[in-house]
């Protein structure tokens, strides 16, 4: 297939339908957790629960890395973003994320000096651009992102230049999974594997879920036709008594990875030996900040930050929504005190988010679902 | 294939965006449907021109920007790549 029409054919779509039904069992019921925020936003936008029959069950993961930014970091990055020296940059899905006292945007309504950017890259021309400011990036991301950063502050390093700074929140995907697999509240039967991270980092760091947890996961692309294949391959593992890493999104994934992105992220970054993540709490190892070599451009080192731990609002759910525990509709604030208009928590933030994916397409299929009823 | 190619209601691929400054890193992460960091969003690009560890490239919109390619190197004029935040972070064979 070559055009993006191909992977959304609805014809194929009910085909591999009626294929994943006849796999099922009557009476079993399967949870399978889609890890990316990006295939939440496909799963809900193309109505893809509705080829499915009602015993297979799609859970939502923690792959959204705004979602999973604990409030006492924003908190952080707005001190930074006070001193009168500095412009602070950072993507733009991160700019309306609640912290404890309000978020980046509205310290920028507040007189800091907060800009958006695209890319690392360009915060850096920022910083060439205004050799008497300092220019703080707020990194965030799984492995897809920090390889940005790493080349970033490589070419910062190697340009010498030196008004340049970044407060990293670089996250990494194991560690969560194997967190997700150790709760005794949640059992999954198969993981539908994050795509453009496994990119970078290839499918092997996935063997473990196989081997230590006896349950498949398959990389997959974003169409709808892709995780609707996936579904199908994880069914025929689960069928089979298989359970193994498979590549669906063969395509764009090498089963290696990236080697060079690995070998930049290797040097530029270092595992912290914790980190909070917004509703799983500590994970050890599980976020990267910037090695020895570059402790120079660590703004976490040159600028002083409060370092508390926030908890979250006490309505907000995220925390269960981003463990699967609970489906973004059964939090108590869901679209009402909650919208992405005014978002109380970060999974209604990001348009990624399981909750804002489930506002924008899902809430319209669960409605029309009542009315029927 | 990539996310890039899912379109956005009201806009069609090929239909020109805003132009952005053609230096910035931005063209290949102007992604329209669904945020930039969240989940893996990549986006595909077309090299236009090398110029150093930089491509200019086009992205299915049309937009012509700077990405940064020393992860993905040899790359070719007309060599595919899949961009996220203005880095390639992988190079797409001629065939997907």
């Amino acid at each position: 297939m070559k055009y993006v029409d191909e992977f959304r054919d609805a014809e194929l779509a009910r085909a591999l339908g009626v294929q994943i039904a006849a796999l099922t069992e009557p009476g079993r019921h399967y949870k399978i957790m889609e890890v990316c925020g990006g295939h939440t936003h496909t799963i809900y936008k193309h109505g893809i629960e509705a080829h499915l029959p009602e015993n297979v069950e799609l859970v939502h993961g923690p792959g959204c890395p705004v979602c999973v930014i604990p409030m006492g970091r924003v908190d952080d990055g707005i001190a930074i973003a006070r001193n009168p020296e500095v412009i602070f940059t950072c993507f733009g899905d991160m700019m309306r994320v609640p912290g404890g006292n309000g978020s980046f945007l509205d310290a920028k309504a507040d007189g800091a000096d907060i800009r958006f950017v695209y890319s690392p890259l360009d915060a850096l021309k920022m910083a060439v651009a205004n050799p008497d400011r300092q220019v703080v990036f707020y990194a965030i991301g799984f492995e897809t992102t920090a390889p940005s950063t790493a080349l970033t502050l490589m070419r910062a390093k190697a340009e010498g230049i030196t008004n340049f700074s970044v407060m990293c929140n670089h996250v990494t995907i194991v560690p969560p999974l194997k967190a997700l697999l150790d709760s005794p509240d949640l059992r999954l039967d198969a993981f539908i594997g994050p795509g453009h991270v496994s990119t970078v980092v290839g499918a092997r760091p996935y063997e473990f879920i196989c081997e230590d947890y006896n349950t498949p996961i398959v990389v997959a692309g974003f169409e709808p036709l892709d995780l609707l294949q996936s579904i199908l391959m994880i069914m025929q593992q689960l069928n089979e008594g298989r359970a193994e890493v498979e590549n669906q999104y063969g395509r764009v994934v090498p089963f290696e990875g990236n080697l060079r992105a690995l070998e930049v992220l290797q040097e530029v970054f270092e595992l912290r030996p914790y980190f909070e993540w917004r509703g799983l709490g500590f994970i050890s190892q599980s976020a990267l900040k910037l090695s020895e070599a570059y402790a120079d451009f660590d703004a976490e080192l040159r600028y002083a930050t409060p370092g508390v731990r926030v908890a979250d609002p006490k309505a907000c759910q995220c925390g269960e929504v981003l463990k699967g525990v609970i489906k973004p509709y059964e939090c108590k604030v869901f679209g009402t005190a909650c919208t992405p208009e005014t978002p109380i928590g970060t999974c209604m933030v990001s348009s990624e988010g399981a909750c804002a994916a489930y506002y924008n397409f899902g809430r319209f299929a669960k409605s029309a679902a009542r009315a029927d009823a | 294939m990539s996310r890039a190619a899912n379109g956005t209601p009201g806009m069609k691929i090929g239909e020109p965006l805003q132009v952005l400054d053609p230096g910035s890193y931005a063209v290949a992460c102007s992604v329209v449907d669904g945020c930039l960091t969240c989940g893996d969003v990549a986006v595909e690009v077309k090299v236009l021109e090398v110029d150093g560890f930089d491509a200019v490239c086009e992205d299915p919109h049309g937009q012509v920007g700077r990405v940064g390619i020393d992860l993905v190197l040899p790359v070719e004029v007309g060599s595919r790549l899949l961009v996220h935040a203005g880095v390639a972070i992988t190079r797409l064979k001629e065939s997907e």
